[in-house]
C-alpha cells in the first residue's frame, strides 16, 4: 500500500481533502446522534402502556349536559353499553392512558411539607377498570363492586382510602421495598393530607400524558365514579367486533340520553397514535436530515474525486505507463479516500461525543450508545468507498497513452 | 529485442478513420540505440505508444524480447511494461506532488518490490544521474535538465530491457540536451536497448541507427547516418 506517498501528495492538495474530511466529521457527528435520538423517540412511542389489546379498547366521552341524576345516568349508560353484543367489559373513568389530558396529584409517605413526593396520574375506577383495560395486578387485589363510591364534586364527601397504585410509583414512594399492600401514604404532603392505603399493585398503567421518563408509569387508582359531566366510557370489544361495537356504542349512548355532544370515539391504539405523533414526526425529520446529509457527503466525495481524476488525467496516464494496472489505479483512489475519510471519522467521533454532551445537557437526550457511533463509523467508511468507486473506475479506464500526449 | 511486422493502427471517430500506422515493420536488436525520426503526424508517437504497450493495434504482430505481445490483456501489458520497459518523456512527466525519491519509487512499488530493495535501487539510480542529494526535492524545485535526469533515474531503477524515449531533449536547452544525451549513450553502452523518438537531426546522428517514419510507414530502414 502506498500510504506514505499518498499522504505526501495530499499535503499538496490539502484544501479539498480538508473539506471532505470536515464534511465526513460533521455528518458522522450529526447522523450518529440523530440515529440515537430516533431510536429513543421510537422506543418511547412503543412503550408498553399496561393496556392489552389497545385496538380493542374503545373510549367515548359524551358530555352530560343533563341536569338529571348523573349517578343514575352513568349507571344506565354502563348497562346499555354492557348489553351490546361483542362487548366483553365496560367501565367509566375520568381519564384514559395517552389521552393527553387528565388529572394528577402529588403523593407522599409523610404529612410533612419537606417530605419527598411524587406526582402521579389520578384515575377513578367506576367498576371493572382492571378487567376492561386488561391491566395486570402483581400484588393484592382489585376493587370489589361494593367498594366503588360516587364522588359528587358539589358535596364535600370523603374520598375512599383503599387504592391501587402502579409498581413504579410504589417503588418510588417506598424505595427498597418489594411488598406494598397495606402500606400507607398520603395524597399531598401537608398535615391535612388524606391518608391512603395500598390494596393492590398494578404492574404498569401509563398516565394520560405518557411523559418521557419513569413518571409515565406513576398512577393511583381510586374506586370511584366522579359525578361530573366529562367522564370517559371505556368498552372492551371482543376480537373482530370493534367496528360493530363502535357503531352500537354511539347509538346506545344517544338512545339513553338523546342530544348529547360527543367529542369522538377512539381506541387506545388511536390515542397512542395521536400522543406519539410528535415523536414519530421528529424521527422522520431526523431520518430525512440523515439521508440528506449522507447524500450531500457522498456527492461531495464523488465531486472531489471526479475533480481529482480530471486534474490528474496525465498523472494517471504516467502511472499506467510506468506499470500500474487498472486495479492499482482503483486502489490508489480508494486508499486516498480512505485516508481522508478516516481523518474525518477521527474528528467526527470526538464531535459526536461533544454534540451528544450538549444535547444531553440542553435537551435531555440519552447518552450516545457506542454501537450507534461504531455503526456511524462503518457507514461513513462504506459511504466513502462507494462514493469514490465510480470516479476511481473511470480513472482506471484512462489510457496509459495519455502519458505521451501533450495535453 | 523489438520486432514489429505489418502493424496497423487506426484512430476512429464517428465520422472519420485515420491510419496512424500502415503496415509498419521494423526490428531493433538487443543493445541497439535507435532514433525514430519523421515529420509531425508521421506516426512516430503512435509507434512509440505501441512499442511501449501503451496502445493496442488493429493488425500485425509485435514481439517484445521474444514474446508475442499482440494479444495480451491490459493487466499483462501493464506488468510487462513495468518489468521490461523504461520510459523517458519529453515533458518529464514527474508527479508534481511527490518528491524525487518517491517519483523514482513509483514503478518499483507497482512491481511489489520489498522496501529495502526499492531503497537500494532508488539510491543507485539517483547516484547514477547525480541527484542523490536532491532526493527530497519536489520536481518544481528542480531545473528542466534535473527533472529529466530524475525521469531517467525512474526509468533505470527498474532495470528495464528497453528504454523508450519520446523527444527526451525537446524541452531542454542545448547544454542540458547534450548532458541528457550523454547519459543515454552511457546507459546504452552498459547494454540497455534504447529507442528514441526525436526531431533533432544532431541527436539522430549520434545513435547507431536511424529509422525514418513517414505516413505511418518506415520509409528509410537500416540507414546508417554518418556521424
Amino acid at each position: 500500500m502506498e500510504i506514505r506517498p499518498i499522504l505526501s501528495a495530499l499535503r499538496h492538495n490539502l484544501t479539498g481533502a480538508l473539506l471532505i474530511a470536515t464534511q465526513v466529521a460533521l455528518t458522522l457527528a450529526i447522523i450518529s446522534n440523530s440515529a440515537s435520538v430516533i431510536r429513543e423517540r421510537l422506543a418511547v412511542s412503543q412503550r408498553d402502556s399496561g393496556v392489552d389489546a389497545e385496538s380493542r379498547i374503545l373510549t367515548q366521552r359524551p358530555i352530560l349536559f343533563s341536569q338529571i341524576d348523573l349517578a343514575n345516568l352513568i349507571q344506565t349508560d354502563l348497562d346499555a353499553l354492557r348489553a351490546i353484543p361483542g362487548v366483553e367489559s365496560v367501565t367509566v373513568t375520568n381519564q384514559v392512558p395517552m389521552g393527553r389530558s387528565g388529572w394528577s396529584s402529588t403523593f407522599a409517605t409523610e404529612r410533612v411539607p419537606t417530605a419527598p413526593n411524587q406526582s402521579a396520574g389520578l384515575y377513578f375506577d367506576g367498576g371493572r377498570l382492571l378487567e376492561t383495560f386488561g391491566l395486570k395486578l402483581v400484588e393484592g387485589r382489585g376493587f370489589r363492586d361494593d367498594e366503588i363510591v360516587n364522588i359528587d364534586p358539589k358535596v364535600q364527601n370523603p374520598p375512599p382510602t383503599g387504592v391501587l397504585l402502579t409498581r413504579r410509583l410504589a417503588e418510588a414512594l417506598f424505595p427498597g421495598q418489594s411488598q406494598f399492600v397495606g402500606r400507607v401514604f398520603y395524597q399531598g404532603n401537608t398535615p391535612d393530607s388524606e391518608e391512603l392505603r395500598v390494596i393492590g399493585v398494578i404492574e404498569r398503567f401509563t398516565t394520560p400524558w405518557a411523559q418521557t421518563g419513569p413518571g409515565n408509569e406513576y398512577a393511583v387508582v381510586f374506586p370511584a365514579r366522579y359525578l361530573n359531566p366529562f367522564n370517559h366510557y371505556v368498552v372492551r370489544a371482543a376480537p373482530g367486533a370493534e367496528a360493530q361495537v363502535r357503531k352500537a356504542m354511539e347509538e346506545a349512548l344517544e338512545k339513553n340520553e338523546p342530544g348529547r355532544v360527543s367529542n369522538g370515539q377512539y381506541s387506545i391504539q388511536e390515542m397512542r397514535d395521536r400522543r406519539y405523533r410528535g415523536e414519530r414526526a421528529l424521527a422522520w425529520l431526523l431520518v430525512s436530515v440523515t439521508v440528506f446529509l449522507l447524500g450531500v457527503t457522498a456527492s461531495g466525495i464523488v465531486g472531489m474525486a471526479s475533480l481529482w481524476v480530471n486534474l490528474r488525467r496525465k498523472q494517471i496516464g504516467v502511472r499506467r505507463a510506468l506499470g500500474a494496472t487498472r486495479g492499482d489505479i482503483v486502489r490508489y483512489f480508494l486508499t486516498e479516500n480512505l485516508i481522508i475519510t478516516s481523518a474525518g471519522i477521527a474528528v467526527g467521533v470526538l464531535a459526536a461525543w461533544g454534540l451528544n454532551g450538549v444535547l444531553m445537557s440542553e435537551l435531555s437526550v440519552p447518552r450516545l450508545p457506542l454501537d450507534y457511533l461504531l455503526s456511524g463509523v462503518l457507514l461513513m467508511l462504506l459511504l466513502g468507498v462507494v462514493a469514490v468507486l465510480g470516479p476511481a473506475l473511470r480513472a482506471a479506464k484512462l489510457s496509459p497513452a495519455l502519458a505521451t500526449r501533450s495535453v | 529485442m523489438l520486432q514489429m511486422d505489418g502493424v496497423q493502427k487506426i484512430y476512429r471517430t464517428d465520422l472519420v478513420q485515420t491510419y496512424a500506422l500502415r503496415s509498419l515493420s521494423l526490428r531493433v536488436a538487443e543493445g541497439e540505440f535507435v532514433a525514430v525520426t519523421g515529420p509531425s503526424g508521421s506516426g512516430k508517437t503512435t509507434f512509440l505508444n505501441i512499442a511501449g504497450l501503451l496502445e493496442t493495434f488493429e493488425a500485425g504482430t509485435y514481439r517484445l524480447d521474444g514474446e508475442d505481445v499482440s494479444k495480451l490483456s491490459d493487466h499483462a501489458r501493464s506488468r510487462l511494461r513495468n518489468v521490461k520497459i523504461g520510459f523517458i518523456f519529453q515533458s518529464f512527466n514527474l508527479i508534481p506532488d511527490l518528491n524525487v525519491y518517491d517519483n523514482v519509487d513509483v514503478p518499483l512499488r507497482y512491481r511489489g518490490m520489498a522496501g529495502s530493495e526499492r531503497k537500494r535501487r532508488i539510491t543507485e539510480a539517483l547516484e547514477r544521474v547525480g541527484l542523490a542529494s536532491r532526493h527530497q526535492h519536489l520536481p518544481s524545485q528542480l531545473s528542466g535538465g534535473q527533472q529529466q535526469r530524475v525521469a531517467i533515474a525512474r526509468a533505470l531503477a527498474g532495470s528495464p530491457r528497453i528504454l523508450l524515449a519520446d523527444e527526451p531533449t525537446g524541452n531542454l536547452d542545448s547544454l542540458m540536451a547534450r548532458e541528457v544525451m550523454n547519459m543515454l549513450e552511457e546507459i546504452n553502452a552498459q547494454g540497455t536497448t534504447i529507442v528514441m523518438v526525436t526531431h533533432d537531426p544532431e541527436l539522430a546522428r549520434r545513435v547507431h541507427r536511424n529509422i525514418h517514419v513517414m505516413d505511418g510507414q518506415v520509409s528509410d530502414l537500416d540507414q546508417r547516418l554518418a556521424a
